[in-house]
């Protein structure tokens, strides 16, 4: 009998001591990151991943920033395929402040910038390579004030987060909005930091963020604050510093994942098909898994975006298309109209979702339109300010500039030349909402006549102020 | 004393340190050794002989036990139920001779030989059930426990959760695909959690087993998931006793929320030994097919559709006449399709030892080509006395299961990518399904990649392999008299292999020439209880049961994946990955979990007429928070059998009342891994097209993650009338769970979405009814008949502070943009949200009165009109509005079994009422479009010569809207089973020396009443996915099945 007891004791003795300690072993914790340069990587490589990809929706630079900054102009609209409600709205105008995309886009922003709080606040505290560590800490720098650049045009003041929650209780989540000028005033100092990253890279790192890309960005913040004499004062030291930039002379090049990465993108949103990361901004294009089965989803908002082009400007045929061909049977579709083509990968039209062509975020030509644009708002249309749009006409074939306009008919004549060169750039709504034309354009297309000047500003995302009752929303829109 | 055994456990084992390793081994060959020690007879005084027959049909009654009051003394009766008895004791003597299924008899036993009679129990009362950890007289429960019938276990299934379906109040099943061993989502009593799983818990001869289809996915497979409990062969079945309330489920503590279901397999008798042999053979056809445009319908709306927006059409009227009704994809692609069985079992015992064996194969074809459900299973229990204190037994079933389905992959976008059902659906009338030469025609101008959907059915590989064992073994040893200890050691082996191989043939393969997969996962389970349970009686008055326990539980799952594309040879299929000149993204994945808990219940009864029950649990999971690992699980029960009261026993036509309340909590710990840490996800960038990884945080980390807790308070009362013939259930109930578990929503200027808090409540409240009655009863013909009813209520009550409602995302991304669902404070789970549609816009003047979705510029006579439900002028998504939920008003079944003299018939109708479908499917077949085949409604479209107010005017992919006219009435009444049997008599079984043979035809889902339109009401495409139930969304369908079978023991 006492060996049955014995027995019975040891059979649940053996199992009694399962731990309830959590260890995965498939999955990494939070806690035991950020230890080793290699983690240091990792984590910034997830900010510029935030660029690219998007576990649910389409990511920042594959069609979501697009919806914002394109389909409420009058370049764009949603066309009979688009099958989300508040797509149809922001192409219409009529977007409120439940739009499911105006939150995806704020939710992309920042959660960029929590992954660039986290490697900001976490790599200084991992030795390794000092040099490599203050790479890493500027170029999250800079992705920030990338972010931050767009949520600050967007939304105006913004509440201006820099540090990774260290609780889960609500109440110290919630963060009220900053003035725009103290985000601003971030923005600037990230940049002026970011400044020092270098200036060219080598192999698998060819992609980051380098010196020339913090200048051009803060380039651009100077001229969307119209600080002119900075602007004018940036631009040259971007063209004559020593960074190699120029234009390519084939525009088509610009949109080719062959010449990827070339003297004039100053910094892209890196795609790749087959194995990589494609771009779900085939979207923009067509629905091509489906030949002929239905038109694109994103269309032209009218022909004058198309009209706006001459006949000799190499720029058009790059920027739209009217016929494909199915790589797989050969077959040639012509389409009834023109569509967007800048980011159609002709090469991997069956398969969805894998566009290897990068988006540029920054490139050269824009940083010859702003220097162009800061020295006329300075000091007239002089020479200088000419030869930075007659370099970007020139390669366009569309020739000079008519040479001895007035600083107002130059203005114009710049603002016309960057609509052409941006189209589907994520470019055309900031531009008209810093150069305040955004009603006056927009309003020109028949299905977009309920632009207003509240439009200047997007809704700040009613699920934002439902959690948070501080948060205040733009004026103009009701909750 | 729990505490104080395990202290010595704890002391015995340092002392037995050493033998840690081979202390299985010792577990196992000890015991023989004390056998050996056993065995002394007592003085031979008085020889008892005796038999043991039933009163009404004076047969003989194998495995009596007989023993002789206020000894230790039994014996059991032999096959012709005869005993033979060295008693020890002097003439005369009481004894006490009981069975299951017989009234108690106690005699007095002046000499030998005696002829016993048992009667055969009228009273249920009296019967012995299964509770968890150990058996309960029936009058002394407290709790609301069903036991299955055994007509719903004789019922043709692949897997048990298929039998539950209709057998018991309070338990609705619904089962997703008719795919041969799909798997069916199971709810009792209401769904409790949003976001944790909902199926109830499974107890297999004591194992828990939380029926988690995701353990047998790894991720290659693609359609209908495979299920878990199809591993198990349901003819091993003896009895299923589902747990409801919270006075029987509460002993298991934080997986005892959604309720427990207890099955017992067959196990051998003292004194018998039978072989059986069983075996059916059955068709299968399909209930429905859908109706579609045939080939002139459809040309005709291709054309109707290029003039919508100015094109030249596509057919001639010549060539339109010419067409015809053209391919029927569907008749091609269903087939009628045969099922069999065949089981052979052993099962007998002696003296000492009780044991049952068999051997199971089933071997299922779908109705649709190339779809097929084997099984293989052994199952050995055996159990034997070791002494008269020390028992030990053994219960296992190994099995190897193959699934061939069909690619139905629900997660994918649109119709038209490869889900093989919908493939066959959507393919266009007028394309051929076989070229002039007779083979497939891989031609289709309408589709960007040239493929044949039956052609793919036949050629897509799609494969699932599952070995599973499942077993324990205990020893349980007297310590005192009525005190018993009891000690058990289990394991489930579960692994799974999933193959996949399109060819380039094939719409999957074809713009990747040829894709295969093959993926790997093992679930390895081990269990280990110890209970000590004491039975003590005071003065024939005071009844005591105390049970005590400690147990816990251990898995760990490891998954892997592996693919490649692009093949010169498709010979090779899945088994040559490396030949695939472009490899996919590999992928592997590993967890594990741990439970440990600490058990304890008291019943007590005095006078078997008032009777308690209170039990406790404590579990200590490591899914939740550091802080928060352990959860205490109370209840507490009481019943009255009042009929025992004499101012009842007065009253004749009440033969048996009892009354029962019952209150306690219970959890819920189905969240899933690692939900507490803060996980990072690898979010990987193209450097100049060089894929780098890195890594990010998905969510903050939450150290105070906690259970869901349900309370839940039932009243009930158990009627027997007229001498038991008619008895009544009734059952009252209220759940109310807190602390859900909910992602809420935290401010996204965080970086962070979500995060998973206790926050929240639902309620479920219900009433459930069960009526039998023995109609006729006592002659050569028998009626009897049985009612179910049940009728829960769903209610959210509060999704925390931040937000009263929220559309849970669905896991597919065409019908995801929609937000067909919307969980909403006051509405029930699973309520669809939408718009109201009010017809068509006949007219442009129509349209410049009415407010319209698109813009009055875009919208056009013929076009859908909507409700402007809040009457601002607008249709906006402040229109949409409660369409209604999946969840059913109320559930029952009606079964009637008659019998006359050797044939027996059973009619079982089953039914849901009040439920809604959201019949995606309908709404995807609505979308006109140049190349895909519709639903046979667009037929009758808006044209200006045919002005519907019904169906929309033909355009080219119009926005799909989620609206009232795709939320369907999804009640039903089935008629689910019908069996004629016929029992052989004497004369043939001694010919053929047989004790018992039958022979039965049966025809199930034989007839369906009901208004929707889809394959089958009972549909889930996206199974156990809880906030997406009642969507079909191109389902594999339902089938009707006629059999033959038979039942013979010798």
């Amino acid at each position: 009998m006492k060996k049955i007891y014995i027995l019975m004791g040891v059979a649940s003795i053996l199992f009694s001591c399962n731990k309830l300690d959590e260890k995965p072993t498939s999955v990494i914790v939070k806690e035991q990151f950020f230890k080793t340069q290699a983690d240091a990587v990792a984590g910034v490589t997830a900010v510029y991943g935030e660029l690219v990809s998007d576990g649910t929706e389409q990511p920042l630079y594959g069609r979501e920033i697009n919806f914002l900054t394109d389909m409420t102009t009058d370049d764009l609209s949603a066309g009979p395929s688009a099958i989300n409600p508040n797509v149809r709205a922001l192409s219409s105008i009529t977007y409120t402040t439940t739009n499911d995309r105006v939150q995806v886009l704020w939710r992309q922003l920042y959660t960029g910038i929590s992954r660039a709080n986290v490697a900001i606040d976490q790599i200084p505290t991992i030795s390794f390579d000092p040099a490599t560590r203050t790479r890493l800490v500027l170029e999250a720098k800079f992705l920030r004030a990338l972010f931050y650049f767009d949520l600050v045009r967007l939304w105006g003041d913004v509440p201006l987060v820099l540090h990774d929650p260290t609780s889960t209780d609500l109440n110290s989540l919630k963060t009220n909005r900053s003035p725009a000028a103290d985000v601003y005033k971030q923005i600037i100092a990230d940049l002026t930091d970011a400044q020092s990253l270098p200036a060219t890279y080598t192999g698998a790192d060819i992609g980051r963020a380098t010196a020339g890309a913090a200048k051009t960005l803060l380039l651009k913040v100077y001229l969307t604050q119209k600080d002119w004499t900075n602007a004018v004062a940036k631009a040259k030291e971007i063209i004559n510093g020593p960074y190699g930039y120029g234009l390519v002379t084939n525009y088509g090049d610009l949109f080719n994942k062959a010449t990827k990465n070339g003297k004039e993108h100053i910094f892209s949103a890196q795609f790749d098909s087959n194995g990589g990361l494609g771009n779900s901004s085939v979207l923009m294009g067509a629905a091509f898994t489906g030949f002929g089965v239905s038109v694109p989803a994103d269309i032209p908002a009218d022909s004058s975006v198309y009209k706006q082009f001459s006949a000799n400007d190499t720029r058009r045929a790059v920027t739209f298309y009217t016929s494909l061909t199915n790589p797989s049977t050969g077959v040639v579709k012509v389409y009834p109209t023109f569509y967007f083509g800048k980011y159609v990968d002709r090469t991997v039209l069956l398969t969805s979702n894998q566009s290897g062509i990068n988006f540029p975020v920054l490139r050269y030509a824009d940083v010859l339109l702003m220097y162009s644009e800061a020295l006329n708002e300075l000091s007239g249309a002089t020479a200088d300010a000419y030869s930075g749009i007659n370099q970007v006409r020139n390669r366009a074939n569309t020739g000079d500039l008519t040479p001895g306009l007035s600083q107002a008919a130059f203005r114009d004549s710049l603002y016309a030349e960057r609509r052409r060169e941006f189209v589907q750039e994520a470019q055309r709504w900031f531009d008209l909402a810093r150069t305040g034309k955004l009603v006056e354009a927009v309003s020109k297309v028949a299905t977009k006549t309920n632009v207003s000047a509240k439009n200047y500003l997007f809704p700040i995302p009613q699920s934002e102020i439902s959690i948070n009752a501080g948060l205040t929303q733009n004026t103009g829109y009701t909750n | 004393m729990e505490i104080y055994l395990h202290a010595k456990f704890l002391y015995l084992f340092r002392t037995f340190k050493v033998f840690k390793q081979s202390a299985i081994l010792l577990l196992i060959l000890v015991p023989f050794a004390a056998f050996s020690q056993t065995g002394s007879q007592s003085v031979i005084n008085s020889k008892l002989y005796g038999k043991v027959v039933d009163a009404t049909n004076k047969q003989p009654i194998p495995g009596v036990v007989v023993r002789i009051k206020g000894t230790t003394h039994a014996v059991a009766t032999n096959t012709d139920g005869e005993f033979n008895f060295v008693t020890g004791q002097k003439f005369p003597y009481t004894l006490l001779v009981s069975f299951i299924g017989y009234d108690k008899v106690e005699l007095i036993a002046n000499g030998s030989p005696v002829q016993i009679e048992l009667k055969p129990a009228i009273n249920q009362l009296t019967d012995v059930v299964v509770v968890g950890y150990g058996t309960q007289k029936k009058s002394d429960i407290t709790g609301s426990i069903s036991s299955v019938p055994k007509e719903n276990l004789n019922q043709v299934s692949s897997s048990v959760d298929n039998l539950l379906r209709g057998a018991a109040p309070g338990v609705n099943v619904t089962q997703s695909s008719g795919q041969p061993g799909a798997s069916a989502s199971i709810r009792i009593r209401g769904g409790n959690s949003i976001t944790g799983g909902n199926e109830p818990l499974y107890v297999i001869d004591g194992f828990p087993v939380y029926n988690d289809n995701a353990s047998v996915s790894t991720g290659s497979g693609s359609g209908a998931g495979v299920n878990a409990l199809s591993t198990i062969n349901p003819s091993d079945i003896e009895s299923i006793e589902i747990l409801k309330d919270a006075s029987a489920t509460a002993i298991y503590g934080s997986r005892g929320a959604n309720g427990v279901i207890l099955i017992s397999t067959k196990k051998g008798r003292k004194g018998t030994s039978d072989v059986s042999y069983g075996a059916y053979y059955g068709q299968q056809r399909i209930t429905k097919t859908l109706p579609l445009l045939d080939a002139t319908q459809w040309a005709n709306l291709r054309n109707d559709i290029l003039a919508s927006t100015g094109q030249a059409p596509s057919f001639t009227a010549d060539q339109i006449a010419a067409l015809g009704k053209g391919s029927d994809w569907q008749d091609a692609a269903f087939r009628h399709a045969p099922v069999q069985n065949h089981e052979l079992s052993f099962t007998g015992g002696d003296e000492r030892s009780r044991f049952a064996i068999s051997g199971n194969y089933f071997n299922q074809d779908g109705i649709v080509l190339n779809t097929n459900f084997k099984r293989y299973s052994l199952r050995a229990n055996y159990e034997r006395d070791i002494s008269s204190k020390f028992k030990i037994g053994l219960n296992s079933t190994t099995s190897y299961s193959t699934s061939t389905g069909a690619a139905t992959n629900t997660g994918s976008a649109s119709l038209s990518s490869p889900n093989l059902i919908t493939n066959i659906i959507t393919t266009s009338p007028v394309v051929p399904i076989k070229d002039q030469s007779g083979n497939y025609n891989l031609v289709n101008p309408y589709t960007s990649v040239p493929s044949n959907p039956i052609n793919d059915l036949l050629s897509v590989i799609n494969k699932t392999n599952i070995n599973r064992s499942l077993g324990n073994f205990y020893g349980e040893y007297t310590l005192l008299p009525g005190l018993k200890a009891k000690v058990s050691l289990g394991a489930d082996l579960l692994s799974t292999k999933q193959n996949y191989f399109a060819g380039p043939n094939t719409a999957n393969g074809y713009a990747v020439v040829g894709i295969a997969s093959v993926g790997n996962a093992t679930v390895n389970t081990w269990l280990n209880e110890n209970t000590l349970t004491y039975d003590k009686v005071i003065n024939d008055k005071h009844f005591i049961n105390i049970l005590a326990g400690y147990t816990t539980q251990k898995s760990t799952g490891e998954a892997a994946t592996a693919g490649s594309k692009n093949f010169v040879s498709s010979a090779t299929t899945y088994n040559s990955l490396q030949s695939g000149s472009q490899t996919s993204t590999p992928t592997s994945s590993a967890y594990s979990w741990a439970l440990n808990s600490y058990l304890a219940r008291i019943n007590y009864s005095f006078l078997h007429k008032y009777n308690f029950t209170v039990s406790g649990r404590a579990d200590g999971s490591s899914r939740f928070g550091a802080g928060n690992k352990w959860g205490y699980f109370p209840s507490a029960g009481f019943s009255w059998n009042a009929a025992d009261e004499d101012f009842i026993k007065n009253v004749k036509s009440i033969s048996s009342l009892k009354l029962r309340l019952s209150a306690g909590e219970t959890g819920n710990q189905e969240i899933g891994q690692y939900q507490s840490l803060a996980t990072l996800s690898p979010v990987n960038y193209d450097f100049n097209s060089v894929l780098i990884t890195g890594f990010a945080a998905n969510r903050l980390s939450n150290p105070d993650l906690k259970w869901e807790k349900t309370k839940q308070y039932d009243a009930g009362v158990d009627l027997g009338l007229l001498d038991n013939r008619i008895n009544l259930t009734l059952d009252a109930y209220y759940k109310k769970t807190n602390d859900l578990l909910l992602s809420i929503p935290i401010p996204l200027s965080t970086g962070y979405s979500t995060s998973l808090q206790n926050i929240g409540s639902v309620q479920n409240k219900g009433l459930e009814v069960g009526i039998n009655t023995e109609n006729i009863s006592g002659g050569a013909f028998t009626w009897k008949t049985s009612l179910v009813y049940a009728l829960n209520r769903n209610k959210v009550l509060s999704l925390g502070a931040s937000q009263t409602s929220f559309f849970p995302a669905v896991p597919n991304s065409t019908l995801g943009i929609l937000q067909p669902v919307n969980i909403k404070v006051g509405l029930p789970l699973g309520t669809f949200w939408g718009y109201k549609t009010a017809g068509i816009f006949q007219s442009a003047a129509e349209i410049a009165s009415s407010p319209t979705l698109d813009t009055k510029a875009n919208t056009k006579p013929g076009d859908r009109k909507y409700v402007d439900v809040n009457g601002d002028g607008l249709i906006t998504a402040a229109d949409k509005t409660n369409l209604g939920s999946s969840q059913p008003k109320f559930t029952g079944s009606f079964t009637n079994s008659f019998s006359y003299r050797h044939v027996d018939l059973l009619v079982f109708f089953q039914g849901a009422y009040g439920n809604k479908i959201y019949n995606a499917l309908r709404q995807q077949l609505e979308i006109t479009n140049l190349s895909t085949n519709a639903y046979a409604s667009i037929a009758d479209r808006w044209t200006p010569t045919n002005p519907s107010n019904d169906v929309a005017r033909a355009t080219n992919s119009p926005v799909a809207q989620m609206s009232d006219r795709y939320i369907e009435n999804g009640s039903y009444l089935r008629l689910k089973n019908v069996v004629l049997g016929y029992t052989f008599n004497g004369e043939l079984l001694n010919k053929i020396r047989a004790k018992q043979l039958r022979i039965y035809v049966s025809a199930q889902n034989l007839a369906t009443i009901t208004k929707y339109k889809g394959y089958d009401p009972e549909v889930n495409s996206f199974e156990q996915n809880n906030t997406s139930q009642g969507i079909d969304f191109g389902a594999y369908p339902n089938y009707k099945t006629f059999l033959v079978g038979l039942n013979v023991t010798f």
